[in-house]
């Protein structure tokens, strides 16, 4: 893939070192359904994650102008970030499984830089003044304009997350 | 809002065949026989069961059922030792230089693991 600005085999000695960690060992240990309920897991989280952060970001593209942006970003936000660290507590066991199987996988690589700049882009939108004002009082169309970009590059980016994420199972 | 549910729902349409389970595409249609000695034994982790088996101066890796079912097929971790000789079928990559095959039989001495019976 030369569409990567590093080679593939990015990473390889941190994942023949994961692979062989206590961590590995253990989650190898755990049964012939480990893999599977950890598997199950990871959907569970990407599940919430994704479920929120779709009705969060479509809002803020301007669907349902009806419903107070306020009313869903406190449910919205509690639900993604819980679906966040559900995801990160499986994803890592299950990578350690065979860590050095993704050597040279490079959708690896594109995933973990997406998930890097979706976690970015929520730091941005969270500082920001437009998000800052929106529990207190109505938008200006500007700072409608300035959440709306963030929520199209938030939907981006974690699609491409989750597609590269998907894909790693098919290299 | 309809036809912002109907954009979603036309892409989720047109992205779904990419979902369906990895494995058999990639492999070659016919049946290929290897017989070499284990380096790896057999593991129960992962999606799927794996062991690696050296044949010539080529490694190669293994990719049986998933853990239950290689369990239930009645191979176990252990139970084949690092160095036995063991006779394989199954469907090797397509690519070549990936020594690769999806296995479907095992023999160990007078053993026989029957991994995927219904692709036999």
């Amino acid at each position: 893939m030369t569409l990567l600005p590093f080679g593939t085999h990015f990473g390889a000695p941190f994942l023949r070192w994961l692979e062989h960690s206590q961590l590995g060992v253990f989650t190898r240990s755990l049964g012939v359904w480990s893999y599977g309920i950890i598997n199950l897991v990871h959907i569970l989280g990407i599940v919430m994650l994704f479920g929120a952060i779709l009705l969060l970001d479509l809002r803020l593209l301007g669907a349902w102008r009806s419903i107070p942006l306020a009313a869903l970003s406190r449910p919205a936000t509690t639900v993604a970030m819980t679906g966040f660290f559900v995801a990160v507590a499986s994803g890592i066991p299950m990578l350690t499984v065979k860590s050095s199987d993704y050597i040279g996988n490079p959708f690896l690589l594109i995933k973990f830089p997406a998930i890097a700049l979706a976690l970015l882009n929520v730091w941005l939108v969270h500082r920001s003044p437009a998000w800052q004002a929106h529990r207190t009082r109505d938008l200006t169309r500007r700072e409608q304009m300035r959440l709306a970009a963030g929520g199209a590059l938030s939907l981006t980016l974690w699609l491409t997350a989750i597609t590269a994420g998907r894909m790693i199972g098919y290299w | 809002m309809t036809r912002l549910f109907s954009a979603i729902l036309s892409a989720l349409l047109i992205s779904t065949p990419a979902f369906a389970h990895h494995g058999w595409g990639g492999q070659e249609e016919q049946v290929t026989s290897l017989t070499g000695t284990v380096v790896q034994g057999v593991s129960l982790a992962g999606p799927h069961a794996t062991m690696k088996i050296k044949v010539g101066n080529d490694v190669w890796d293994l990719t049986m059922a998933p853990p239950a079912r290689t369990a239930n097929a009645g191979l176990k971790e252990g139970l084949i030792p690092v160095g036995a000789t063991v006779m394989v079928r199954g469907n090797r990559n397509l690519d070549h230089a990936r020594h690769e095959m999806k296995t479907i039989y095992i023999k160990h001495g007078t053993a026989e693991y029957h991994v995927y019976p219904d692709r036999e």
